[in-house]
């Protein structure tokens, strides 16, 4: 007779990076139920902007996540700018689109590694983290730093990239790419790694949208859709269109990140080719009031900054939607009907962040 | 593909480095560890106002500044408000030490007038 077991899964456990449980109530090895329960991360981020100086919470912000710090100093500085009237200089917004697709494409590298790793595939964990090691490097040349790189601030961005650190990325891109050809035809085509994602975690599209899934979540349930296609930064320039996928299973949700490893590839040679030769910030004046709401397209999907400003240094309110957040109730949706030995791997695929999620 | 990985791997050298005996010197422009150059300083405190970290404290009246290494994020942001040049970001990172420290120094004391 099938028995009804409630197994806590995480906080701890071997395939989360980070924190979070997921009470499963399992009827024999099928999951019936998922419960998800956050808070081991909670760090006061949104609070502690409000005590802080609004040009110093850029570094507070770049802190809330160390795998795409930059994007979130370009949320926060782009709502801001537009609170105060300022206009980026077109070099500085290249520079911001480098940047970003660099955080992009070490994001995945990143996730692709512990995504393996979820399904007991080391050494391909292995060959992801050497090719992301080339990236981490060009951030360490390029801002100064390997993870926090602090680049981003009000009006622009605080370094320059020389025409040299630019011929050096371009040559470690092409070095990138031919490692990551061999490393993503495993990641798709291998016997053992299909089986344990394909039809995996589905998750179909009027679901996705329902439960207001983000990101390569989203898109690998055929929703076209990307922040990027807003324009903000140099997007308005260097177009972007969605990588889709329909199957909404694992699987698929891994196939668009190959696929925008890519496209990434191709958005940093592009804004490279194209970066135009003018100042790299503006100075800011005045304080910013108002209230805005700032978009931009994380590695993991839609980041949101609400920012309330009163005209004076401290800022009223500033909230946090991050795209994990936004894929925790789909990832619940997810769970129910799958194998126990298949839940690290569905997690997992929604490349759950959850210091962003928590702040 | 995993065959010639595995050949590949076996007669490469090691991905790594050995840290200790070959450590590597980061590149120009690195945010390491902040130095500050006390001669020049005028304690004008504008590396305090702007610290995200509240890692420097500045008395203006009584001319003294005190640096807490361990709060420091190493962002840069003392050195780019610093209008004297005084606050240097290293190349080198900031080296781990056995017992926690501040780095604190003071100007010249004020000519005392004649009665």
């Amino acid at each position: 007779m099938a028995q009804r077991t409630v197994i806590p899964f995480g906080p701890q456990h071997p395939v989360l990076p980070e924190p979070i449980q997921l009470k499963l109530t399992l009827k024999d090895e099928i999951v019936e139920e998922a419960l998800p329960h956050i808070g081991y991360v909670h760090r006061g981020v949104e609070k502690a902007a409000e005590r802080m100086d609004y040009t110093q919470n850029v570094f507070l912000v770049e802190r809330i996540c160390g795998i795409c710090s930059f994007i979130h100093a370009l949320c926060y500085c782009q709502g801001l700018e537009r609170l105060m009237g300022l206009e980026v200089p077109r070099r500085a917004a290249y520079l911001r689109v480098i940047w970003s697709e660099l955080h992009r494409l070490q994001s995945h590298h990143l996730w692709l590694g512990l995504y393996a790793d979820a399904f007991g595939f080391e050494s391909l964990f292995m060959e992801f983290w050497r090719s992301r090691e080339m990236l981490m490097d060009i951030f360490e040349k390029t801002a100064g730093s390997r993870v926090i790189i602090s680049a981003c601030c009000i009006g622009g961005v605080r370094r320059d990239i020389s025409d040299q650190h630019l011929q050096e990325t371009l040559e470690t891109l092409k070095t990138l790419e031919a490692a990551f050809d061999k490393s993503s035809e495993v990641m798709l085509n291998d016997y053992t790694v299909k089986k344990r994602t394909v039809g995996k975690g589905v998750l179909q599209a009027d679901k996705a949208i329902m439960l207001g899934a983000a990101g390569p979540v989203l898109r690998a349930s055929g929703v076209e859709q990307d922040a990027r296609q807003t324009g903000f930064a140099a997007y308005d320039e260097l177009r972007v269109e969605p990588v889709v996928e329909t199957a909404g299973d694992c699987y698929a949700r891994a196939k668009v990140r190959i696929r925008e490893v890519r496209q990434s590839l191709d958005l940093v040679r592009r804004a490279i080719a194209g970066l135009p030769d003018t100042d790299i910030a503006v100075r800011p004046k005045g304080r910013p009031n108002g209230r805005t709401i700032s978009r931009v397209e994380q590695p993991r999907g839609e980041l949101l900054y609400f920012l309330a400003a009163n005209g004076s240094q401290k800022l009223e309110r500033l909230r946090v939607r991050t795209p994990t957040f936004a894929n925790v109730a789909p990832l619940v949706h997810m769970l129910p009907g799958s194998e126990l030995a298949d839940v690290p791997v569905i997690v997992l695929s929604i490349d759950p962040c959850i210091s962003c999620t928590e702040r | 593909m995993m065959l010639s990985s595995v050949i590949r791997n076996l007669f490469s050298k090691p991905a790594t480095r050995p840290f200790a005996p070959a450590a590597r010197t980061a590149p120009q422009g690195y945010r390491g560890a902040v130095e500050f150059e006390e001669e020049v300083c005028i304690y004008c405190g504008a590396c305090a106002t702007r610290c995200p970290a509240n890692a420097i404290c500045v008395d203006r009246v009584a001319k003294s500044l005190e640096f807490d290494p361990f709060k420091c994020v190493q962002c840069g942001a003392c050195a780019e408000a610093c209008k004297k040049g005084c606050v240097q970001l290293q190349i080198d990172y900031q080296h781990p030490v056995a017992v926690r420290h501040t780095v604190a120094f003071h100007g010249p004391p004020k000519p005392t007038v004649a009665p």
